[in-house]
């Protein structure tokens, strides 16, 4: 038992009540709820979007990776910066500029609203959940072995309090969430990074040193191919992240958090200075555990293996670096970064189904603000008890593929429409339906038939698809049938929306007129 | 389909100006970081040796990481660029764009 992390995690969860207590007077309508009433400013957006990509994932899951692959892990690294980059210079401002409260606005904005608010929806979700369930198993084992709990426990804790957020604080608590929890990450990871530094006397060439001669693999760490050997490979990570970054709903959403495009601009900027950051500080901190984890035996079990596996890496060096006490706010800010990121999952899933499917596809686009609302509220309510149940059922699974399927599903079903439905003008309903599910089919399909699936979980000796990330297939058979059936359509539909592109590229380069004047 | 208000702002000059020139400006910068990343990830598959390779003769840190760290500055970089460019000469010109359609309803 670690009582310093126990009660820090406990004060956390006493202000993150307090401001969902605070939230949820001042969430009263539609723009609140979603929205956050579109009052957040740059700066504080920029942190809660970077919060919610510096995930347990990132935080975690990177460092482990640089602690067993090193040099490899500089792909991953660089790809989660450079997605914020696509962002930036070819999203925010035109996400801004079109919609109100998810991507699928703008999707729908001149196409035909209920098929392809249905299929932006089943996009939506079937990045959420998944996301949301590896986010909770991951938890739940995080929680196990950090603060000694049972790992149901664990779940219904995190599942109980993301759905407490998100159900009476909406966007308004789940910002403020992240926003806290982003600056204690990067206060911990300046920490960590600084406290292997000065153990290395400010010398990043003694601790590439020190590592090298750590590790198992030895000088094999400081050249690419421990972990990736194929060019497919590569590519398709590349994707996964370069572009699945541009289609997580629940990223796209914090851009209506925000006035107008000039403050989503700002947000995507200092978001790419706080990513850069803590992604460079992530290399140092999976160097530091190479040299100062891998050999202690105080975090060894009896067979070599390290305490909690890999992922604990980051976890371990921070006892090297500040004994219990400094342990224990590492291990309670892991905490808040597994609950802030579900929290905003959750909000994503929950408008996904009443904004897009209630709202516009079954009230076609006028339904009653009270009843929506209870809607999305309920939804919440399902999706937090129905993610509680599932995580408890997954107890010890490999819950990699969730993540890989979300991302992957980011990539090649939800940024390909809503890209294409931006830039190009003979982009049609029927295109945008091809893409979408094409793009789903494959990466579904490719995933289940790939070494993660067919083999891991199967136990079949062999892999259909030889390769574990489906993104480059799955990207191109979106485009290629969006492409196609895109250009073949001659229905008088399709020619009235290639009309009315210019009307939507203009609103998007700048901004609605009605409310500039 | 188009309204009035749409057609006088499709054959505005400055608009025109605008969105080419904020076109330019974000796929180049796009391409250029793209290309840094792409270069990195197929060094790292058809010349590992490359990237292990220490930057000076006789040094420790390998190649690859300095790429790496230098992949993360230039998007920092751009990332700077791009907002002051917005800032200096997109913003003003979307203003532009806008006070003149205003004064052309009113009359």
């Amino acid at each position: 038992m670690n009582y310093t992390a126990i009660s820090m995690f406990f004060l956390f969860v006493g202000i993150t009540l307090v401001i969902t207590v605070w939230a949820s007077r001042r969430t009263k309508t539609r723009s609140d709820f979603y929205a956050a009433g579109s009052s957040i400013g740059g700066l504080q957006n920029g942190l809660a979007i970077a919060g919610d990509f510096m995930s347990a994932a990132t935080f975690l899951g990177v460092t482990a990776l640089v602690y067993s692959t090193g040099m490899d892990a500089i792909l991953f690294i660089i790809g989660g910066t450079l997605g914020w980059a696509v962002i930036l210079l070819l999203v925010a401002e035109r996400l801004r500029n079109l919609g109100k409260y998810t991507f699928s606005d703008v999707v729908a904005f001149r196409l035909e609203r209920k098929p392809v608010r249905t299929m932006s929806a089943i996009g939506s979700l079937a990045v959420a959940i998944p996301y949301l369930l590896a986010q909770m198993v991951g938890a739940g084992a995080l929680i196990q072995i950090l603060f000694g709990l049972p790992y149901e426990v664990a779940v219904v804790m995190v599942g109980v309090l993301m759905t407490m957020y998100v159900m009476f604080g909406g966007m308004l608590a789940t910002t403020w969430i992240q926003t806290i929890k982003a600056v204690l990450l990067l206060i911990a990871g300046t920490i960590i990074g600084l406290g292997v530094m000065s153990m290395m006397n400010y010398d990043f060439g003694a601790l590439i040193t020190a590592a090298v001669s750590e590790h198992p693999k030895g000088a094999a760490i400081m050249v690419p191919g421990v972990m990736f050997t194929d060019i497919i490979t590569v590519i398709s990570i590349a994707l996964a992240f370069v572009f699945g970054t541009a289609g997580l709903p629940h990223v796209l959403m914090r851009f209506f958090t925000v006035p107008d495009a000039l403050q989503a601009r700002r947000s995507v900027a200092y978001a790419i200075g706080f990513i850069g950051y803590f992604q460079s500080l992530i290399f140092i901190i999976g160097l530091g555990a190479i040299v100062y984890v891998t050999n202690n035996p105080e975090f060894l079990t009896a067979d070599g293996g390290l305490i909690g596996g890999s992922n604990m890496s980051a976890v371990h060096l921070s006892k090297v670096i500040g004994g219990d006490l400094f342990l224990g706010f590492v291990s309670a800010v892991a905490f808040a970064t597994i609950l802030a990121v579900v929290s905003g999952l959750t909000l994503s899933a929950a408008a996904a189904v009443s904004h897009d499917l209630y709202a516009n596809v079954i009230c076609h686009g006028d339904a009653d603000r009270d009843t929506e609302l209870k809607i999305s509220r309920i939804t919440t309510l399902v999706i937090g008890m129905m993610t509680m149940g599932l995580a408890i059922l997954l107890e010890g699974e490999n819950v990699a593929v969730l993540a890989l399927i979300a991302l992957a599903i980011a990539a090649s079903v939800n940024f390909p429409v809503m890209f294409l439905s931006m830039y190009w003008s003979r982009f049609t309903t029927r295109g945008a339906l091809a893409g979408g599910y094409a793009g789903l089919a494959t990466a579904l399909i490719l995933v289940l038939l790939g070494p993660t699936v067919w083999v891991t979980l199967f136990g079949f000796d062999k892999p259909i698809f030889p390769y574990r990330y489906p993104t480059l297939f799955a990207m191109l058979a979106n485009l290629g049938c969006a492409y196609w059936f895109s250009v073949t359509d001659k229905s008088h539909r399709a020619f009235a929306e290639s009309e009315s592109y210019d009307a939507q590229w203009i609103q998007s380069e700048i901004g609605p007129l009605e409310e500039q004047s | 389909m188009l309204s009035q208000l749409d057609k006088e702002i499709l054959i505005n000059k400055d608009f025109q100006q605008l969105v080419k020139v904020r076109r330019r400006v974000s796929w180049s910068f796009l391409m250029f970081l793209l290309g840094l990343y792409s270069a990195f990830g197929f060094l790292s598959i058809y010349s590992p040796a490359v990237l292990a390779r220490p930057v000076f003769a006789g040094g420790i840190v390998p190649f690859g990481v300095l790429m790496g760290y230098a992949i993360l500055a230039s998007a920092f970089i751009i990332t700077l660029i791009y907002v002051w460019i917005s800032n200096n000469y997109f913003v003003p010109l979307e203003k532009k764009v806008i006070d003149a359609i205003k004064a052309g309803t009113r009359t």
